[in-house]
């Protein structure tokens, strides 16, 4: 538990709601903006992209680790966590396949290489 | 079913469910009454004179259109502009109106539920002889704490699902005023809500008096030595990974194929002639959306959701740290007030938890209220993948609350201790997640 070790004065407890009450702010703001404060410069769908995907990673990080103990619990529990992960890739690969967009508008590292399944006579 | 060692606990105590459901019962008719009834009157008062107004400045403008003095075309004339603005005022005090009515109503609605739960399980519960325990077994990890009411609830799921279907028409008929086959459509979820509740009853019974002696330690790889009921809570929560996974992936599926607007300005796609922009929820509630309609005001019961989430994670992880701490010494100031002692603590940290999810239940309904309102219902495809992910998160949302209420209600009478904290740990873990899930919801429905 993390309660023991003192950061500041303060346990890790505290300083990860902290940071997750940050990183939720600076979430909001991403999309709230159309533009960056104080600038003539447009948020554009990438930079939105990859604030939510980012902020997303570091407050899953937050309260998966520390939270929900993983980062001190057996690694058992970790592993327990980290299963359902792979299905979940399975599934967004899955997606690709499927979309029509599959076949030509991914990039190749997504898709198989189909055409050396092809049988040749 | 034993329950494990425990503290003895009186029929008297159950007496304390009632009081705290009365308690609970008459905060929520006065929030009704307050908001529901008295404010959202008021409100309704004011939408109407607006919706007058709005119906004047509407005949004024379609005369001068009749007249031959301005062009029905003409967006850019005093009568046309005073329209428009008069439709904006009555749609500000329509949705003003709604929110205060949708808030009494699920204050109202989530109030209920809570004192029912709390009442009828305290009920059942009086209704059997005082069991004595012996207090003292000894620290027996490996004692016996299985249970039948999993298997109960399990199976009052299954006959609510199974009969869900004829459940929904028979509401649907109810609402319509229609009684005819009513009572067929509803019986065999009603026959599983029963069961549930005897099984939440029966849970509550066994658990209430456990005091932490007899954790069940697994034997065998790949959990050998960790407590079994902390390995299941983490399997469950894994599984439902995969419920929200299912419906993060159908999401996204769906979304490539959704000519957006932000699609459509990156050059993702084109619109056909006659064709129009995909609207997502994030259209109506982001500044900037394609539905003109959202602002601020429309994204902030979606962030103040979020941070009521996380604040209700730490406030949970205080309650557990607080239950596992040798020596509790009460703050100073304000707080020492409200937190005097390590049982009050414990249970006021619980009962801020149940307060922050009660508000992101209303303030969730609230703001459905307004999408609904404004033409984003559930019969389209974007409105179905929302309203089903998040009204799943919801509806788990909700189960933690009626989960939470037993925590505090344990808090108040046996009390946790070092001893038995694990329980709130491993609801924790479930709050947690519950929290993890939001993490993605928030920005790929409200942001994205």
């Amino acid at each position: 538990m993390g309660e023991h070790k003192l950061y500041w004065g303060k346990d890790i407890y505290f300083w990860n709601f902290i940071v997750l009450m940050i990183f939720t702010l600076f979430e909001v703001g991403a999309v709230f903006f159309e533009e960056i404060p104080g600038t003539d410069i447009p948020v554009s769908l990438t930079a939105v992209w990859g604030i939510l995907i980012i902020v997303g990673i570091v407050k899953g990080f937050g309260i998966g680790a520390f939270f929900m103990h993983l980062w001190d619990d057996p690694r058992i529990y970790l592993r327990v966590a980290l299963l359902p992960t792979v299905f979940v890739l399975l599934m967004l690969w899955g997606i690709g396949l499927s979309n029509p967009e599959g076949v030509t508008g991914l990039p190749g590292w997504c898709t198989p290489n189909w055409d050396s399944l092809v049988t040749e006579r | 079913m034993g329950g494990g060692g425990g503290s003895d606990v009186k029929n008297a105590v159950w007496m304390r469910a009632l009081i705290m459901a009365g308690i609970i019962l008459g905060v929520a008719v006065v929030s009704y009454v307050g908001l529901g009834v008295v404010v959202a009157n008021m409100k309704h008062h004011t939408w109407e004179e607006e919706e007058i107004h709005y119906d004047e400045v509407k005949a004024t403008w379609q005369a001068e259109v009749d007249a031959g003095n301005i062009s029905s075309a003409d967006e850019t004339n005093a009568f046309y502009e005073a329209k428009e603005a008069a439709h904006h005022h009555e749609i500000e005090a329509h949705l003003s109106y709604l929110t205060y009515r949708v808030a009494g109503l699920a204050v109202l609605f989530v109030g209920i539920i809570f004192a029912a739960f709390l009442s009828i399980s305290g009920i059942l519960n009086s209704s059997q002889a005082d069991e004595h325990h012996d207090d003292h077994h000894g620290h027996d990890e490996h004692e016996h704490h299985g249970s039948a009411s999993p298997i109960i609830f399990s199976f009052g799921c299954l006959l609510f699902l199974l009969g869900f279907p004829d459940f929904a028409d028979g509401l649907h008929g109810l609402m319509m005023g229609s009684t005819k086959g009513t009572i067929g459509d509803l019986a065999v979820s009603m026959m599983g809500l029963t069961i549930v509740t005897v099984g939440i009853a029966n849970w509550w019974r066994e658990d209430l008096p456990f005091v932490g002696y007899g954790e069940q330690l697994a034997t065998s790889d790949p959990f050998a030595g960790q407590h079994i009921r902390k390995a299941g809570i983490w399997v469950f929560l894994m599984s439902e990974v995969m419920v929200f996974a299912t419906f993060f992936s159908s999401y996204l599926r769906m979304r490539t194929e959704w000519c957006t607007k932000w699609a459509f300005d990156d050059g993702k796609c084109t619109l056909d002639p006659g064709e129009n922009l995909a609207m997502t929820a994030s259209d109506y509630l982001r500044p900037g959306g394609a539905a003109g309609t959202g602002d601020f005001w429309t994204m902030l019961p979606g962030a103040v959701n979020t941070f009521a989430l996380i604040i209700s994670s730490y406030t949970i992880v205080l309650a557990l740290k607080i239950a596992k701490s040798h020596d509790y010494k009460a703050p100073s100031g304000f707080l020492g007030s409200l937190m005097p002692t390590k049982k009050a603590a414990i249970r006021n940290y619980l009962i801020i938890t149940l307060a922050l999810g009660t508000m992101f239940i209303v303030l969730k309904l609230v703001e459905w209220s307004h999408l609904i309102a404004e033409g984003f219902t559930i019969g389209t495809e974007q409105g179905s993948i929302f309203y089903v992910a998040t009204g799943a998160h919801g509806v788990h949302v909700f189960a933690g609350l009626l989960v939470m209420l037993y925590m505090i209600f344990k808090a108040d009478t046996v009390e946790w201790s070092e001893e038995n904290a694990q329980g709130i740990e491993y609801f924790g873990l479930y709050w947690h997640f519950v929290d993890l899930a939001w993490v993605v919801i928030f920005p790929a429905f409200y942001l994205y």
